[in-house]
């Protein structure tokens, strides 16, 4: 045996288990010999012999794994639909509640508004990569690690007794009459609502002019806007009723929308410019008109979280009437 | 034509069984892994010795081969010998695979479609 054998059965044996190693290098060993008499005795340069047995048994990474019956992959046909489908699972979860959280947490400890939105940006990336990593590595070993191969079993298992009854349900793709007055009617709650806290007279200062619960410094200017965004939402539902469904370009606008009603609400409550502090002193609780105050902290996050909501529900029912209409036949789009 | 790289894919494809069915034949009578090699080669049942090194070892864990250190020649070696149930599971096989070439025969003779 020379170098070149020896160093191809050191590279091979490192990936046997420690049981069975002194047996595979055995019969490694008298192989190569084998096959390397072979060669030689066919006339045969020795170096150029070795070379292609070597090179015969391929990469000894490779071998190894087959010998010791190792798969040369991370996550096997198996399992992996179930790891796909616990990992899209915990992502939609685990990252909006952490940037949520960590931008509030943001805000609370004195940050600006851009201050928390980063903060919430980066919490959301680092908890998508954590997610991303810790369920990767779970599966990994349960697809390698022999005691796992029950959890395995089970898995795979549970992704293979596939009955039709877990088919998605179909979602009626028609948009009704009934969806878009409520759409309506919500909308235009929301825009009584304002026009009622605007014209609210509950107090009166000392001079008998009434305290307006919204900051009379910049509510002159946001109020008109708002309300033409809200109306212009219901607008939206109207022409979405029309179309008899959403569609990608409806979702886009309606998004748009959405945000040109938020950004301003959270911008303005998180800024403390959205309650008059007059009227916070006037129901005896100041912070209620503070920026980094806990009723302006809660109309943010709850503006928020209700804004992704809607934004979101816009675009997933604009995919599924696409995929109602185009994907009729291509298997795969409409189980997703 | 059809292309060598999808040839060469299929190929693989249909080989891949057929390989442990002729092992479990062969063996029958003990033979160690580079012998076999050479006469699976010789039978014209092509195969790798990256394959045939772990394919032994999977088939002995399985029940199906047993195996033996012969220390009398010049070299010690590893023989393997089909054990009864691989006897068994071979003859099956072999039914099957003779099935299965009439099947794609007739299918093959008969009125194309």
């Amino acid at each position: 045996m020379t170098q070149l054998s020896e160093r191809y059965l050191t590279a091979a044996i490192r990936g046997i288990p420690e049981a069975e190693r002194a047996d595979v290098e055995r019969e490694l060993r008298s192989s190569i010999a084998d096959a390397l008499e072979d060669r030689l005795s066919a006339g045969e340069d020795r170096l150029a012999a070795e070379k292609a047995v070597l090179e015969g048994l391929g990469d000894p990474v490779r071998l190894a794994a087959g010998i010791a019956g190792r798969p040369l992959y991370l996550i096997g046909p198996d399992l992996f639909v179930e790891y796909r489908r616990l990992l899209f699972m915990l992502l939609s979860i685990v990252v909006p509640i952490v940037a949520v959280v960590l931008a509030a947490v943001d805000l609370a400890g004195g940050d600006g508004f851009a201050g928390a939105i980063a903060a919430g940006i980066s919490g959301g990336v680092n908890a998508a990569i954590q997610t991303f990593f810790w369920v990767t590595v779970v599966f990994v070993l349960v697809e390698r690690v022999d005691a796992a191969r029950e959890a395995r079993d089970e898995i795979a298992g549970a992704s293979g007794r596939w009955t039709v009854d877990r088919l998605p349900a179909l979602q009626p793709s028609r948009v009704t009459a009934g969806e878009t007055v409520g759409e309506i009617v919500t909308t235009l709650i929301s825009v009584g609502g304002i026009l009622f806290l605007s014209g609210a007279a509950w107090f009166a200062d000392a001079s008998g002019d009434v305290i307006p619960v919204f900051n009379p410094a910049v509510w002159s200017l946001w109020m008109p806007i708002l309300i033409a965004v809200l109306v212009s939402i219901a607008g939206l539902h109207v022409v979405i009723f029309l179309a008899g469904r959403w569609t990608m370009p409806l979702a886009f606008a309606h998004a748009a929308l959405q945000l040109a009603f938020s950004v301003p609400v959270v911008a303005l409550a998180l800024t403390g410019s959205l309650i008059n502090p007059k009227f916070a002193d006037a129901v005896r609780w100041p912070p209620l008109a503070d920026g980094n105050g806990p009723a302006m902290l809660a109309l943010a996050i709850g503006t928020v979280l209700v804004t992704a909501w809607y934004i979101f529900d816009g675009f997933r029912r604009a995919r599924r009437a696409d995929v109602r209409t185009s994907g009729i036949g291509e298997p795969g789009q409409a189980a997703r | 034509m059809v292309e060598d790289e999808l040839l060469k894919t299929h190929r693989q494809e249909l080989r891949r069984g057929t390989v442990v069915l002729a092992c479990l034949m062969a063996l029958r009578a003990p033979e160690y892994g580079y012998a076999l090699l050479k006469r699976l080669d010789a039978a014209g049942i092509a195969s790798d010795a990256n394959t045939i090194y772990p394919l032994l070892r999977r088939l002995e864990e399985r029940g199906l081969l047993v195996s033996e250190w012969n220390t009398d020649d010049t070299r010690p070696r590893k023989f393997y010998r089909t054990s009864p149930t691989g006897v068994e599971l071979a003859a099956q096989l072999m039914n099957d695979m003779t099935d299965l070439t009439a099947s794609l025969h007739a299918m093959n003779g008969g009125p194309e479609r």
